[in-house]
């Protein structure tokens, strides 16, 4: 057969998203791909954009609230704490010792629910169905607390400037704690599942390779970074709310790969439980709100408060002008910041790794677009 | 790390002498029966999905007090009317702007001729609860709100006051 000299390659050109079902939300990837390789990856974000801190300038400091559940939805009462965090520290309000105490579990809670959605939807991702059931199963033992507390299941607004909505129900702590009993145990039956089931392992294995001086560049936390061997977590670096007086270990892998980063969220849930019990242990009797005046206006500043969130540093910039609405809020929301990495990782990378290695960095796309 | 979340696997990839591809089949095996284990194990735990709305059980559920559901106006019993005394701090909290007070009356007889919540447009906030100085409005444990025209969707005062008949006080976490 005769070759003709003009016969050539070419590199193609692939839209993923916005409506992929596992892009987990609304994100459309433009892959440039050549063969089965991932030569350029480009995010475009925005799809889910919902002017979040421009609602603030019109809102009161307090009519904000419900506003600050709903762009991290997972991790709505991780998002209440910082914003509550940061107007008490504006109007200068302290809080009382059981407020700071229930609000703590609330949040750890949270990230135990949050960490389980990613357990589940990266089994999702990377074809295994049962163990997204099954983290469901155990979410639902949470959210069902949460609406009992709360009244609400997925956004709360519980907490509340100078307190809470109310204190816990009756039932609360005998149900936490039979449920921190037999989570992990659960825990160990999710790893015999997907973690240590040796097609996940050599799926994940040396995929989507996060080094640490790729996390300083681009500013990566949470989870992403300790699976990159840095132990950064604000929890310690800060040390904000009641955690200086709780026990806990900062779980890091040296690896830097999808798996490592996966083996940081298991060990976090351990952790998380590990949190809760102490709490639960010490958790103060007394009030739960402080006298906080009707119409709050705070003096003339600015304020920076950083939480850990389960996906990384959560923290809420806020400009006050003296008046009853804040004149600029700002999030830095850790999605926004961990998905500017996901070209760095995906180049190189498979065609078909690139889902896993999305699911991996475990964003949340109205915690990006905001 | 913990001794559950075992790694014989790493290092075995670009090892291929017939020992270690060997090695390799017997550890996919036990792992991958370990996974049938877990998933048998679970076969017999109680099962927790229900088809809603169709298995009665699911119907029955009702959530706690304090449950953020759909809105009632209560009724003083003694007095015969509604509590509510239209001072409309309600409508001005509300961050959706979803309630319209409708006053009427003067003075201490001021009451709502028309009170309207749209259902819809309502996050659930419980901000209007919480701003009535005479407690009149409450949200109660009725979660079931779908309808088919948006319109359904908004409260008037006497779907309101019926609703609120069962209640005295506004609902709360006990
Ligand atoms: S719950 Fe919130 S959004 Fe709904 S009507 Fe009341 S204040 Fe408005
Ligand atoms: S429900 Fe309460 S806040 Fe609203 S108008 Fe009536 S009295 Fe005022």
């Amino acid at each position: 057969m005769e070759t003709r000299s003009d016969l050539r390659t070419e590199e193609l050109l692939i839209n993923m998203g916005p409506q992929h079902p596992s892009t987990h939300g609304v994100l459309r990837l433009v892959l440039t791909i050549d063969g089965e390789r991932v030569v350029q990856a480009v995010p475009h974000i925005g799809y889910l954009h919902s002017s979040m801190e421009k609602i603030a300038e019109a809102k009161t400091y307090r009519q904000y609230m419900p506003f600050a559940d709903r762009y991290d939805y997972l991790n709505a009462m991780g998002n209440e704490l910082a914003y509550v965090r940061a107007v008490e520290k504006l109007c200068g309000i302290e809080v009382t010792p059981r407020c700071e105490y229930i609000r703590v579990i609330m949040a750890e809670m949270n990230r135990i629910a949050s960490h389980l959605v990613y357990f589940g939807t990266l089994g999702l991702d990377t074809g295994s169905w049962s163990p997204f059931l099954y983290c469901f199963r155990e979410r639902e033992a949470i959210i069902q607390l949460f609406e009992d507390t709360s009244g609400q299941r997925l956004l709360y607004h519980y907490f509340r400037i100078g307190g809470l909505r109310n204190d816990l129900p009756s039932h609360f702590c005998d149900k936490l704690a039979e449920f921190l009993d037999y989570f992990p145990a659960r825990i160990n039956e999710y790893n015999d599942l997907l973690t240590n089931n040796i097609i996940f392992q050599r799926r994940m294995q040396g995929i989507g390779y996060l080094s640490p001086e790729l996390c300083r560049r681009y500013s990566v936390t949470g989870p992403n970074i300790r699976g990159a061997g840095i132990p950064y977590d604000i929890r310690r670096v800060v040390g904000y709310s009641v955690y200086p007086e709780l026990e806990f270990d900062i779980p890091t892998r040296p690896e830097g790969d999808a798996y490592a980063r996966h083996l940081v969220r298991v060990e976090e849930m351990r952790q998380s439980v590990r949190i809760l019990k102490q709490c639960l242990e010490k958790l103060p009797e007394g009030e739960i709100n402080v006298k906080v005046p009707r119409r709050l206006k705070p003096v003339v500043g600015e304020v920076y408060e950083r939480v850990e969130s389960p996906r990384g540093e959560l923290a809420c910039y806020l400009i006050s002008d003296g008046s009853e609405k804040p004149w600029r809020l700002h999030w830095r929301a850790p999605s926004f910041y961990n998905l500017q990495v996901l070209p760095e990782l995906l180049k190189g990378a498979y065609v078909a790794d690139t889902v896993a290695i999305l699911g991996s960095i475990d964003i949340v796309l109205p915690d990006v677009d905001r | 790390m913990d001794a559950g979340l075992d790694m014989r696997t790493t290092g075995t990839k670009s090892d291929d002498s017939i020992l270690s591809i060997l090695r390799l089949i017997v550890q996919g095996i036990v792992s991958i029966a370990k996974s049938h284990w877990v998933t048998l194990v679970n076969f017999w735990r109680p099962t927790v999905c229900e088809r809603y709305p169709h298995k009665d059980k699911s119907l029955d559920y009702k959530p706690g007090p304090g449950y953020k559901g759909d809105f009632a106006l209560i009724t003083d019993k003694e007095k015969g009317r509604l509590r509510c005394i239209a001072c409309q701090s309600c409508e001005r909290a509300c961050p959706n702007h979803c309630i319209r007070v409708v006053p009427a009356g003067k003075g201490k007889d001021r009451y709502p001729a028309e009170f309207y919540i749209d259902v819809g447009l309502c996050m659930n906030c419980e901000i209007c609860v919480e701003v009535c100085p005479v407690d009149a409005l409450t949200m109660t444990p009725d979660y079931e709100c779908s309808v088919h025209d948006p319109r359904d969707l908004i409260r008037n005062i006497k779907q309101l006051t019926e609703r609120g008949m069962e209640f005295d006080e506004v609902s709360r976490v006990r």
